[in-house]
């Protein structure tokens, strides 16, 4: 059955940042070059391809685009400068919303000002909601103890509920990720066992990023894995050590050092990226959606707050700490609520799901083939 | 009669020829044939030294004929017709002997190697020691020349000639001169008009009077050769009786160009059938119009043009058509300007953009988002009516090879790009001027390389597409290439014609006309009412076809004699 091609797909994808798609002429450089691509996931031209011609079904079960680092070695290949790095880039940020079931991420890509505008919104509320629960029952000149502004015991219920309903919203979508890459293909059985066969491969691409490893070049992975796991340090430190690390003004070196050095790695890391993105030296670096600099000048804004407010609070100056400490929650707040579910920062659920599925679905393929191989086999007799 | 005086001359080709004949050897067997005054070997015959070596010999030893045994005639024939010729000898009292490619450069075992280079070159002792001098004739050259067909090659051509100062008869059948180049709106991949271009040539063709065109007018008949022509012109006037004129001319350019691949032929394209189903020449004139649209009138969302029509294709034509590529790159583009948003796709076996700038112009075509899909040769894309709630009129199902994927796309208006055949009447044209067609219908051209304007028949060149598709810029350099020989040899005044041909013995000959039909270059008469053959000298190649034939012994072809012939055999058995 011919596939009918969707002629407006390459125009929805222009606004996620693809710009010069229609440039390849399938060489086939960029697969060749691309450490990642290998049977049966072959790319950068097969998603290009899919995506002139408009194949928009192939594309939104396509796990293609999540093995790509970009690394940028396709694009300084390509013989006609169509960007399949990019390209790649693009179709991460038009998956993500496809799998939005909310369609806010759909909005957010699409135009920056409404994702600007919300986060604006999100975070002049949250300032307000802070600033009048820490009024009604506190002190803005005490951090701690009974009469504190914002006291950590607070704070902590408020991180888990955000947290929970972060994770629910996140659940929903990488369901609907699995259904469009794996559970909608016909004649496709992956056997229960083998989810938790494979399920380790979640974790162990989720902490050591192996796949970026792969990529010629080894800095990048290293600044983003840097990143990746400061990210989650301070996410640990937060959601279960929110007590100790309000504490003080006394340092508590068990938990205060894995912050200092979480929250090195964070500014260090996002600075480095920012730099980049500026300088558009590397190729990784040369196109940048307007979601890039938001979701980058926003996790720097709250790295830095954050620590401002630890340092302020050691300091004694209470009031400088409290204040400092609501502004953080206004950059926390929007970017937990809004990046994590409906933007860039979704990548980090869905990347290593997306390599958990290709191993899945390549099991299941050759699973079919011995089957085949086997009936075969019974039916010439020599079973 | 003076005493035959050979010299004989070994070429050892570096190494060529002696690493396996042992050219020693077959001096010293040369040298013993009664006649042969001299044999020598020589490091490379062809050289100054190893020509002035044999100057030197005729001049000393009183040589009368000369044999070299080197390489092939092809290669050397003339340099040392030359070399005799400057030591006081005629040319034809030369022979070749050759060692190389029949010899040499075929065989291994260097003793029967060497036995079959004697043989050779003592064939070619016994046959030179027959030669004749020969002298070349020459005829007057006329300076005038009729190009038959009037579109760009023909304009140019006629142009390139009228400029230096010749009288040309330009014949073009049509009514108009122009050609199918004046049906075309822009030209890729510059975008210039063709109009302009066209518009450039018929002015200065129409204000040069050295250029006397016939239009709605066919050569009759053409008789003579080269530097002597006489074509009979037909015109047709008004009242359809029409009027004749026979003019003088030196030289002929066929220009007769192409026809258009009739696109009905690939009937599941459903040309001709489908509304919206058009051809590029269709298209091309709708570009003219200034207007895009439908059959229905309606301006066209999605617009597939469909490559290869008829070329590339073992059912129709092998061959590409060459231009339609860049044509079909010119329409998207010309079609993305006129029409905002307007989706293109472009359905090709092969992008061919082989020529300058051609490249760049896919480069953008694809900047411009034109939407290339590859099908297979053998997986023609289906045309389809699309259903209700379709986005376009039709739907386009391609096997698509770079995806491999099977896909439909939409299309308001399909484009074949139709290729280009050889005329219906090239056929009638190539029997009028005698000269050949390949498989498909296009002139053969002397050489495909060295020599691609001239034909085999001499004074008649062809020149644009009536040879092969071609484009524009490769269509004006042929035609000024053909006009350029043309000078060169009116330059000359006079045309030279070879000493060796084949005369008719009109006392022997008893009018069977065995050898009229056998001519391939047609250069034998026949006169009725003495009824003897007559050969024409300046047609004549030398092939020997009549001189074979002939039951009367009538023929003798100079230089090929019988005598000459039969000592050579006796020089290769003895």
């Amino acid at each position: 059955m011919a596939i009918r091609v969707n002629p407006k797909l390459i125009e929805e994808i222009e606004k996620y940042g693809a710009e010069d798609v229609t440039k390849c002429y399938h060489c086939g450089n960029c697969s060749a070059v691309c450490p990642h691509s290998r049977e049966p996931f072959v790319f950068p031209r097969k998603s290009m391809r899919n995506l002139q011609m408009g194949l928009e079904d192939k594309l939104k079960g396509s796990l293609e685009p999540w093995l790509c680092y970009y690394c940028g070695q396709c694009s300084e290949q390509c013989p006609r400068d169509a960007e399949p790095g990019e390209t790649m880039m693009s179709l991460r940020r038009w998956l993500t919303s496809v799998y939005d079931f909310t369609g806010i991420s759909q909005t957010f890509y699409r135009s920056w000002k409404a994702e600007l505008f919300t986060i604006l919104v999100v975070t002049v509320l949250t300032g307000i909601g802070f600033f009048l629960y820490g009024f009604s029952r506190g002190d803005i000149r005490t951090y701690g103890g009974p009469t504190a502004f914002l006291p950590s015991s607070t704070i902590h219920v408020f991180d888990w509920i955000m947290g929970g309903v972060l994770a629910a919203l996140l659940a929903i979508n990488a369901g609907r990720m699995w259904w469009f890459m794996v559970g909608r293909q016909k004649g496709l059985r992956i056997p229960f066992f083998a989810y938790l066969r494979k399920a380790y491969l979640l974790p162990l691409h989720f902490f050591t990023q192996k796949r970026y490893a792969m990529c010629e070049r080894k800095g990048p992975w290293l600044v983003h894995l840097a990143l990746m796991l400061s990210y989650f340090a301070m996410l640990v430190l937060i959601m279960f050590f929110l007590h100790e690390m309000q504490a003080g003004p006394r340092i508590d070196w068990r938990f205060h050092a894995v912050g200092y050095v979480a929250s090195l790695g964070l500014i260090g890391a996002t600075l480095y990226a920012l730099h980049g993105r500026w300088r558009k030296r590397q190729t990784q670096y040369r196109h940048s959606h307007e979601s890039d600099w938001i979701f980058l000048v926003l996790l720097l804004a709250v790295a830095v707050t954050g620590v401002l407010q630890h340092v302020f609070h050691r300091a004694g100056w209470d009031v400088a700490a409290n204040v400092t400490y609501v502004v953080h929650l206004m950059g926390v707040v929007p970017m937990l609520v809004l990046e994590v579910p409906f933007s860039k920062w979704a990548h980090m659920v869905y990347r290593p799901l997306a390599m958990y599925f290709a191993d899945l679905l390549v099991l299941a393929r050759a699973d079919k083939q011995n089957d085949a191989s086997a009936e075969l086999a019974r039916k010439a007799g020599v079973a | 009669m003076e005493e035959t005086r050979i010299g004989v001359y070994i070429c050892n080709c570096g190494t060529n020829i002696a690493k396996v004949v042992d050219c020693e050897a077959v001096a010293e067997a040369m040298g013993k044939l009664p006649q042969v005054t001299v044999a020598r070997v020589y490091k490379y015959m062809c050289s100054n030294p190893g020509q002035d070596m044999i100057c030197q010999d005729i001049r000393e030893h009183g040589l009368n004929r000369v044999v070299v045994a080197a390489c092939s005639p092809r290669m050397h024939e003339r340099t040392f017709r030359a070399a005799v010729q400057s030591a006081g000898l005629n040319p034809y009292l030369l022979e070749m002997a050759n060692i190389r490619e029949h010899c040499s450069w075929v065989h291994e075992e260097q003793d029967a190697a060497t036995a079959k280079a004697m043989a050779l070159t003592r064939s070619a002792v016994l046959r030179v020691a027959k030669h004749e001098p020969l002298e070349k004739m020459s005829a007057d050259m006329c300076p005038f020349t009729l190009v038959i067909g009037g579109g760009i090659a023909g304009l140019t051509a006629a142009l390139e000639l009228a400029d230096a100062g010749h009288g040309v008869y330009l014949v073009e059948k049509a009514g108009q001169l122009g050609g199918t180049l004046a049906r075309d709106d822009l030209t890729a991949p510059y975008l210039d008009s063709a109009r302009d271009l066209m518009t450039e040539r018929l002015t200065r063709v129409g204000q040069n009077e050295k250029i006397q065109v016939f239009l709605g007018a066919e050569v009759k008949k053409l008789s003579g050769f080269i530097g002597n022509f006489n074509a009979t012109i037909r015109t047709a006037a008004g009242n359809g009786t029409g009027e004749e004129r026979s003019v003088d001319v030196g030289s002929v350019i066929v220009c007769t160009g192409y026809q258009e691949f009739d696109a009905s032929r690939i009937t599941h394209y459903g040309y001709g059938k489908l509304p919206n189903v058009i051809t590029s020449f269709e298209f091309e004139r709708m570009l003219r119009a200034g207007r895009i649209q439908t059959h229905e009138g309606r301006i066209p969302q999605y617009v597939a043009i469909v490559h290869c029509v008829g070329s590339r294709n073992r059912e129709f034509h092998g061959y590409c058509s060459r231009v339609c590529c860049m044509t079909a790159l010119k329409y998207a583009h010309e079609i993305k300007s006129a029409i905002p948003g307007v989706y293109v796709s472009d359905l090709y076996i092969d992008m061919h953009a082989f020529g300058k700038g051609h490249e760049d112009f896919y480069r953008h075509s694809s900047e411009v988002k034109t939407l290339f899909l590859m099908y297979g040769k053998n997986a023609h894309p289906v045309i389809r009516k699309a259903g209700r709630g379709d986005d376009g009129e039709r739907l386009l199902e391609v096997n698509e090879q770079l995806s491999g994927e099977v896909i439909e796309i939409p299309a308001d208006l399909v484009i074949l790009m139709v290729g280009m055949e050889a005329r219906q009447d090239a056929g009638e044209v190539a029997r009028l001027v005698n000269i050949s067609q390949d498989k498909d219908g296009w002139f053969i051209e002397s050489h495909p390389k060295l020599d691609p304007v001239a034909t085999t028949t001499e004074g008649i060149f062809i020149a644009g597409t009536c040879a092969a598709p071609k484009d524009i810029p490769d269509s004006v350099a042929q035609a000024r290439a053909a006009a350029a020989r043309i000078l060169g040899k009116i330059a000359k005044e006079k045309i030279e014609i070879d000493a060796v041909f084949a005369e008719v013995n009109e006392d022997l000959c008893s009018g069977c006309r065995v050898c009229n039909e056998l001519c391939p270059y047609s250069a034998i008469d026949f006169d009725p009412v003495r009824r003897r053959s007559h050969i024409n000298s300046a047609l004549c190649k030398a092939c020997g076809a009549c001189g074979a034939a002939c039951p009367s012994g009538a023929i003798k072809a100079r230089h090929f004699t019988d005598q000459q012939i039969f000592a050579q055999i006796e020089g290769v058995l003895s």
